[in-house]
């Protein structure tokens, strides 16, 4: 059998701000334009994607972000099952790619999710992240594709004090090493 | 032993908290709250250091970031020492050891204080006058400016100290913390925006936090009570950030700031160990207060740069608030009221001041009247005309003004003193107002520049603004505040205010003197030893602009920028060339205010985050197998992998010929992917490739090449047809960002009618790439169920395929020129795939090969590589690869610069191969080509862009770039070095296998 490896593998619990790795997850990406497009993808995922920038629709089971006017990051709550982590980019792929009504492309390891949980989180992102947060800490739900330490990133306000971080995965470590060194002195 | 200058009423040193420190290796006393210049004052040490240029004596002469004199070497550690550091700004702490810069043996006894005797014959511009001749020389001349060049020592080992950054954003951002600064806090909180204020010093409060003069009260009280009220009232709200110790270094276009925080500079050398030294604020404000102040002016007169000689206002917070005496015998010479202050100050802290020497006829303003009160001596419309001491003032002359003030009269008198206090006016600071892009107003009635119009979002207050009274400063500042703020009302509308008003003013640029101006020495510039006469001299040697004059006598060029010297010179300037000041203008202030250390400026990206890297999902398993790694854009790529103590070349000639020889696994992850997906896909490749895709058959590979505009060579890479309307493109690895921008941009601005998505897949595949004759054997092995044969699995074509159950993409493809495959998995299984490989291929002697085996592979097989055997300037024709480019295409991009006069001529260079004689010789990549040597100048024809030794061809190659090249083929041609000429033919591009035998072997 094949090994899985995610970059990480990793937990860390500093003062007021835990950070951890979580995967795997599965994400893809969606792009499209007209109104079938959304209409497929709210009745195939139960979510309406959300046309409003920087915003972000969920249920219990997965997540839609906006990242751009015709594109959308899907990302799941829950751990997918090694074993059978292909029926939603298929079924998907079925109903969008294949009748020309947009994209759909498996991006699960072109992200790392980092999970930033505690009352410091923002004080962590500060040191590296020229974004305003000021607005963006108390939207729940609220989307940013931002800089951390000159890397590219998607931030997704998951709750108070919550956030799911996504980073491409060959930025991963490094990123990880930097958010590390900046957590020892807050 | 030096005397102890220090009285016991300071309010603001903690005197029970004894500090010691070493000042030139001799250990001293301070207390906590002080700085080094307070602590050497109350040590009464006023020699610091030398000037620049004569390297007379020099003394403390401010208490702030304008200090030109007072500047010393910080530390012995060769990783931590810090030179040009203002002993006014260092805060005491336990260990801390300054030294005096500018001086050999010692301070006190310097050899370079002969430049002094030589001064008539050193004046300005003398460097450009005198060493030009004869021109050769100059290298000569070099050696030894530059040896006295430069003031202190730099470190010279890695910085230890540990520094950050961090970002801010805030409704408003006031600069300054005095009693402007202070009102703009409050009322900005109070409204519930979010505040921040910075001050440079170590709390809050400005000058007036030491204002106890019965002359100067707020409803009842002293100004300085009534602030601190304020100030204490400013820790109740939450919305209110304030930064101490932090000074604001640069103001940006659009509110956008820079602002250093200093944490641990004042602390022990054991408390602020593994903590941040400074930290650089990175601030962007909707509104911005300044509130930063204003300095106080010098006098110009004849040797105005003793030691001893001080800013009034200087004087006054040494002992107001640091409880120092910087003298005992104190003259204070002026041309306003605020020297009286001083005067008042230190004459209830018990020190004896000799008299009071003003410019002006007379002034009846109650704080000079409370002076006279108290018996001070008035010297009214007298001037100093020169001082005596050499280390130190020792005493001065007078003489009393002409009526008109241009000259002196009378006979002159003499007073012993062992400190004057200088007061020349104030000068706004306008530093940050016009970083920003602000333009200044000059007001005549006190020769000031002030804030005028601005494009940002912002106001001055204060003394900054040109408020120099109590009065005006609070009212006005209020009244700012309120309409920059769209507010109504605030706490600060019906203060009862008492201060003094100037009543009388009187300025004069360059004092008169009894001796002619060639014959003395009225310093402007302390720091570069720039005089008055400098100045003329240089007006009269035909400089007009301030720009140039400051430049030919370096009139505000040290590390203080000229902050005390910029407003005489410019008032000289006007006087001798009689024009206003307010026509000549400024010089321009550029950030920083104050010097940054390179720390601040780097903060953490040093070391390992000085670049942010990429790494492949194989990247540890080419650690434990030794690799050496090479950076490729951002990426860490194996460059090769050395066994034992094989270096670079003989690990890539064993990596080369394995892989021509068995099987060679290269990790090709970095390469750039492109999802291109929708019902338009075809024609959108149509128009960015010079080829033809429409008949790309589903399942099939080809390669392409992508132009700029320009019709130049931009990129290159297979692209593979998943489905109908599903494609796959590939990238080289430095150019994928980029690539993916201009077609996203494409379709957004030239293209929206195609229907086509782009999706950036690159981190979400791993690659595996292996190579070689028994590359199919050790496929087979890894992926059994696949048909391999080439009837099923051609050259340049792809299989999806479940390696263990997991998806992945099998192109057969090849950059070496053999028969290859390139796995295509989920990046969590590429490292898992790559040791199954690499597992699988064992019985085969798999090696494998890293960047540097690549590009020699490639090289052989004459493969181009974009940004190496290209540059920006190569068509697809220069490359002679003709036959990549469709001529029945209606379009594609670049077409149209194909054929341009320019891009058709014959002459241009081409890509050729090269072989040298010597078959053992290897050209350097780089190296110019020529077909005769002996010809003046020398005609380069072209250069060497690829060049190896290849150890399956047994000689050197290379591919070169050479005018008109196609046509010179068989031609001999040469390569000059430093140390030789090396013969060359010029061939083909491809060295190895021109049939493509191997593609399918």
């Amino acid at each position: 059998m094949l090994n899985y490896n995610s970059p990480i593998m990793n937990a860390k619990d500093y003062s007021g701000i835990k950070i951890s790795e979580v995967e795997p997850i599965i994400k893809i990406n969606l792009r499209g334009k007209n109104r079938d497009f959304i209409t497929k993808i709210g009745k195939e995922l139960s979510i309406i994607p959300p046309t409003d920038s920087n915003t972000s629709s969920g249920n219990e089971k997965l997540n839609i972000l906006w990242l751009s006017p015709d594109e959308w990051l899907v990302y799941s709550n829950d751990k997918i099952d090694l074993k059978n982590n292909n029926s939603l980019e298929d079924r998907l792929f079925d109903q969008i790619s294949k009748v020309k009504l947009g994209s759909v492309a498996n991006v699960t390891d072109h992200w790392v999710m980092i999970n930033l949980k505690g009352d410091n989180v923002f004080e962590l992102l500060s040191s590296g992240c020229p974004f305003n947060f000021n607005d963006f800490k108390n939207s729940k739900g609220a989307v940013t594709q931002t800089l951390l330490n000159h890397v590219d990133v998607i931030i997704h306000n998951k709750n108070i004090n919550d956030l799911n971080l996504f980073v491409r995965r060959s930025f991963s470590n490094h990123l990880w090493s930097w958010m590390n060194d900046s957590a020892r002195f807050i | 032993m030096n005397k102890n200058l220090r009285i016991t009423n300071s309010k603001f040193i903690d005197q029970t908290s004894r500090i010691s420190f070493k000042f030139d290796g001799k250990t001293l006393y301070g207390f906590k709250g002080d700085t080094l210049a307070s602590a050497l004052l109350a040590n009464n040490i006023h020699l610091v250091g030398r000037s620049f240029k004569y390297h007379r004596p020099r003394g403390i002469m401010t208490c702030g970031s304008e200090e030109p004199n007072g500047i010393v070497q910080v530390g012995k550690d060769p990783s931590m020492t810090e030179p040009n550091t203002r002993a006014t700004e260092i805060e005491l702490y336990e260990g801390l050891e300054a030294t005096s810069q500018n001086c050999w043996p010692s301070v006190n006894f310097d050899i370079g204080a002969i430049n002094n005797f030589f001064s008539p014959f050193i004046p300005a511009a003398f460097y450009y006058k005198t060493f030009m001749w004869p021109a050769s020389f100059w290298e000569k001349y070099e050696y030894f400016i530059r040896k006295s060049a430069g003031l202190g020592k730099s470190p010279t080992k890695p910085d230890k100290d540990i520094y950050d950054h961090k970002y801010l954003h805030c409704d408003v951002l006031i600069i300054g913390g005095g009693i402007s600064g202070i009102i703009a806090a409050k009322t900005a909180a109070q409204n519930n925006l979010n505040t921040v204020l910075l001050d440079d010093k170590n709390n809050l409060g400005g000058t007036t936090l030491f204002q106890n003069n019965e002359c100067f009260k707020i409803n009842n009280s002293y100004s300085s009570e009534w602030l601190k009220k304020e100030i204490e009232s400013l820790n109740s709200f939450n919305n209110l950030t304030i930064k101490t110790r932090t000074t604001l270094a640069a103001y940006h276009s659009y509110n956008y700031l820079l602002a250093r925080e200093n944490l641990t500079d004042h602390l022990s050398l054991i408390e602020k160990k593994d903590k941040i030294r400074q930290r650089l604020w990175k601030i962007r404000a909707k509104k911005v207060i300044i509130a930063a102040g204003a300095m106080e002016r010098p006098l110009i007169f004849n040797n105005n740069d003793r030691p001893g000689v001080i800013l009034s206002s200087s004087i006054k917070k040494y002992i107001d608030y640091y409880g120092v005496k910087c003298g005992q015998k104190i003259s204070l010479f002026t041309n306003n009221d605020a020297a009286y202050e001083t005067a008042i100050s230190l004459s209830k802290s018990g020190v004896t001041i000799n008299s009071v020497i003003d410019i002006r006829d007379k002034s009846n303003s109650s704080i000079v009247k409370e002076a006279e009160k108290l018996g001070i001596k008035i010297h009214w419309r007298h001037t100093v005309v020169n001082t005596n001491g050499y280390k130190r003032i020792s005493s001065i002359e007078l003489m009393k003004l002409s009526d008109d003030g241009t000259a002196v009269v009378g006979n002159k008198s003499k007073e012993e003193c062992d400190c004057l206090g200088i007061s020349g006016g104030w000068t706004p600071r306008v530093h940050l107002f016009t970083q920003s892009g602000g333009k200044l107003k000059f007001r005549d009635t006190d020769n000031t520049f002030l804030p005028d119009k601005s494009e940002s979002e912002q106001i001055s207050i204060g003394s900054c603004n040109g408020d120099f009274e109590l009065d005006d400063v609070v009212k006005n500042s209020n009244k700012s505040i309120k309409e920059f703020l769209n507010l109504n009302s605030s706490d600060y509308e019906n203060l009862k205010i008492n201060c003094s008003k100037e009543t009388d003013k009187k300025n004069i640029w360059l004092l008169p003197s009894n001796k002619p101006l060639g014959k003395t020495k009225p310093f402007l510039d302390f720091q570069n030893d720039s005089t008055a006469k400098d100045v003329k001299l240089a007006l009269r040697e035909g400089f007009k602009s301030i720009e140039h004059v400051k430049r030919y006598t370096t009139t505000g060029m040290g590390t203080d920028q000229g902050k005390l010297s910029n407003m005489h010179a410019l008032g000289i300037i006007a006087e001798t060339a009689g024009v206003k000041i307010g026509e000549l203008g400024t010089t321009t202030f550029r950030p920083p205010y104050t010097p940054l250390t390179f720390g601040a400026i780097v903060g953490r990206n040093v070391d390992e985050f000085f670049d942010i890297t990429r790494r492949t999902p194989m990247h540890d398993w080419h650690t434990k197998h030794n690799a050496e790694f090479e950076n490729v854009g951002q990426w860490k790529r194996a460059w090769y992998y050395p066994i034992e103590n094989e270096n670079m070349h003989e690990a890539v000639q064993r990596e080369s010929k394995a892989a021509r020889d068995s099987a060679g696994i290269l990790d090709a992850s970095t390469l750039g992917k492109i999802d291109i997906q929708g019902s338009d896909a075809s024609e959108f490749l149509n128009r960015v490739y010079t080829n033809a895709w429409s008949k790309l058959e589903i399942g099939k590979c080809r390669y392409g090449l992508m132009l700029n505009e320009d019709g130049m060579v931009y990129d290159d890479g297979v692209t593979t047809r998943l489905s109908e309307n599903h494609y796959i493109m590939t990238t080289t690895t430095g150019g994928a960002a980029n690539v993916l921008s201009k077609l996203e941009d494409y379709l957004q601005t030239e293209w929206p009618e195609l229907d086509v998505y782009l999706t950036s897949v690159t981190d979400h595949y791993a690659t595996v790439s292996i190579c070689g004759p028994n590359s199919k054997k050790i496929l087979s092995k890894v992926i059994p169920d696949l048909d391999l044969s080439d009837k099923e699995f051609p050259h340049m074509s792809f299989k999806n395929a479940l390696i263990d159950n997991v998806r992945c993409r099998v192109m057969r493809i090849s950059f070496t020129g053999e028969h290859s495959y390139e796995i295509n998995i989920q990046s969590s299984y590429g490292k898992s795939v790559w040791e199954k490989c690499f597992e699988a291929g064992k019985e085969f002697n798999i090696t494998p090969y890293g960047t540097e085996t690549m590009h020699l592979l490639r090289a052989e097989k004459g493969f181009i590589i974009a940004g190496q055997d290209t540059d920006g300037t190569m068509t697809p024709v220069d490359l002679q690869m003709d036959w990549i480019i469709s001529k029945k295409k209606y379009d594609f991009i670049g077409k149209r610069s194909l054929y341009r006069s320019d891009t058709i001529r014959e002459d241009r260079k081409q890509l050729v191969g090269l072989l040298t004689d010597d078959p053992n010789e290897v050209l350097e990549e780089g190296a110019q080509i020529v077909s005769e040597t002996n010809k003046q100048p020398i005609e380069m024809l072209g250069h060497v862009t690829s060049s190896y030794f290849s150890p399956n061809l047994n000689k050197s190659i290379a591919l070169a770039v050479l005018k008109n090249g196609k046509k010179l083929k068989g031609q001999k041609m040469f390569v000059p070095m430093k140390t030789k000429t090396i013969n060359v033919t010029i061939t083909d591009t491809v060295f190895l296998d021109k049939e493509n035998k191997r593609l399918n072997a």
